[in-house]
């Protein structure tokens, strides 16, 4: 039977990252995929609203508290060093890299940043 | 479809730093006042590493709250499956069937993000934090708690029985034997499952591998102690370990080897906890048999080389068979035997629910096979274990069978034809 092995190091070890969850897809401008690219800015209101702004977008979400925490585990694949005091190779490990017990759920549609545009003479 | 462009698109491996100047300058075109907001920033951007999902380097597992907390405490998890069965994943005490849940949103995983809760406690000061998100996804694995998959775990011991230590099969090396690690390397269920599954199939570890032993031979130990109890004028509730040793240990065969009498020894402590409760008074260590227990086992014996038995001729040797002062009782057979009570004479036989198929519409077609028209008394016993946390007896019949009236007596048959 595969057996992969999902270890965690503890709460100290454990970083806790927030969910952001989006309408729809983020794309690019340019065709060389979303890495090493700016997303936006995200601010909170006095009374904790989320307020992301998007190239020439806004929008408002709010903080969702989840009632069932996700982890973010990461594969690890062993290489052929990476054996046991048996000398067995071991298999295929998720490790936890951090719960998310927060998210921050923007389901309204982004609202458009109009620029003031100069009247014709 | 919402479509999103990131400004500053500059491809690049990096990009480049927002300055708290241009990001009030964002804020001013978008006619947001900085009064009514945090002094805290967080510009996102996707890391140079940043990646979805879909590569299957991470991915995103929603846990109760129990199972967050174990995470917390560091303990591990395992998913265990092979290649023709659905994965399942193992906690220390639960299992959960693994499943992925798709959302047609966007997921983005964002290390060292703060909530406005965790910003207020902070100073107040203008303050930019450059945030890389990790990863993004459109799925999920979620996590349903089921039942432990244990039927294999008899399967693989039933390879091999035990019949004592000077059986001739204890010499073949061909024969399979499991230690707690090949079983939770073969089973799909917790250690703590396996663990509990390991007792109520009467399991013994002998020299580190776990073993069934054979029924015969069980028996054979059985009646070695209820004879014990019966000559000694004892009690079935208190029955002393040590002169049980003693009395019994000299009825091993000649010692071939020097293990073999301590081997003896053990099977008739295993015997005893099988079907005992075991406890101290004064010092000395007693066990009380179960007398349920004892009559099942008892009735096993009896009904295992009779296709049918005659039910009130049945009910008279087993009676006449079991350690004085035990009351017999069919409600005992739930689950093991059958009675007919059509036929005449009213007949019992073997009918054991271990050796019906594990999934609950093979099950329902198996019992319908067998019997058209079934009682919930004499059902129940036979879909007992099909019942996880939220199912009940009545919920499964509902679900998988029709009820109908007969003779005054509420039957259930089956939903759909049986070939």
């Amino acid at each position: 039977m595969v057996q992969i092995v999902i270890s965690s190091t503890g709460a100290e070890g454990l970083a806790e990252w927030v969910l952001m969850e989006l309408q729809g897809e983020i794309e690019a401008r340019y065709s060389t995929g979303l890495a090493g690219n700016l997303l936006g800015d995200l601010h909170y209101t006095t009374e904790g609203i989320p307020v992301l702004i998007v190239g020439h977008h806004i929008l408002y979400g709010k903080i969702i508290h989840l009632e069932k925490p996700f982890a973010v585990l990461v594969k690890h694949t062993p290489g052929k060093q990476d054996c046991d005091e048996l000398g067995r190779e071991t298999g295929t490990q998720y490790l936890v890299t951090a719960l998310i017990k927060n998210k921050i759920l923007f389901k309204t549609r982004p609202k458009p940043i109009i620029t003031n545009v100069p009247k014709k003479v | 479809m919402t479509r999103l462009s990131p400004c500053c698109g500059m491809p690049g491996p990096t990009a480049p730093r927002r300055t708290r100047e241009e990001v009030d300058a964002t804020l001013q075109v978008a006619k947001l006042n900085a009064a009514e907001l945090l002094p805290t920033v967080h510009c996102l951007s996707f890391g140079s590493g940043t990646s979805g999902a879909a590569t299957g380097d991470f991915c995103l597992l929603e846990l109760e709250p129990a199972l967050c907390q174990q995470l917390e405490a560091g303990d591990s998890f395992v998913i265990r499956g092979d290649k023709d069965e659905q994965a399942v994943l193992c906690s220390k005490d639960k299992t959960y069937d693994l499943k992925i849940a798709d959302t047609s949103n966007m997921l983005l995983f964002i290390p060292g993000c703060k909530t406005p809760d965790q910003l207020k406690g902070e100073e107040t000061q203008s303050n930019i934090v450059h945030t890389e998100i990790f990863g993004f996804s459109n799925n999920y694995w979620e996590l349903r708690r089921c039942r432990p998959k244990l039927k294999k775990l008899k399967k693989l011991l039933m390879e091999n029985t035990y019949e004592g230590p000077d059986s001739q099969k204890e010499e073949d090396p061909s024969r399979s034997k499991y230690t707690t690690e090949d079983l939770l390397n073969q089973i799909q269920a917790s250690e703590e499952e396996i663990m509990a599954q390991l007792q109520v199939l009467n399991a013994c570890e002998i020299g580190g591998y776990w073993r069934i032993l054979e029924f015969d031979y069980e028996i054979k130990l059985l009646n070695h102690v209820t004879q014990l109890v019966d000559s000694e004028s004892w009690s079935f509730n208190k029955v002393p370990l040590n002169v049980c040793l003693q009395e019994l240990g000299p009825l091993e065969p000649e010692p071939s080897h020097v293990a073999v009498p301590r081997i003896f020894k053990e099977m008739i402590e295993h015997c005893l906890k099988c079907y005992g409760k075991k406890y101290v008074d004064k010092g000395e260590v007693y066990f009380e048999l179960n007398a349920d227990k004892v009559c099942r086992a008892t009735a096993e014996m009896l009904l295992q080389n009779a296709v049918k038995f005659n039910l009130a001729e049945f009910q008279e040797v087993w009676q006449q068979s079991v350690p004085e002062g035990m009351t017999t009782r069919l409600d005992q057979l739930k689950g093991l035997a059958l009675v007919d009570r059509s036929s005449r004479p009213e007949i019992i036989f073997l009918f054991k629910v271990d050796a019906l198929p594990e999934g609950t519409q093979d099950r329902f077609n198996s019992l319908f096979s067998l019997r058209e028209k079934w009682t919930e008394e004499d059902i129940a016993p036979y879909i007992q274990d099909l019942c996880g946390e939220k199912q009940t007896i009545g919920a499964l019949l509902t679900k998988y069978s029709r009820s109908s009236m007969q003779n005054g007596v509420k039957v259930y048959n089956s939903r759909r034809l049986i070939s």
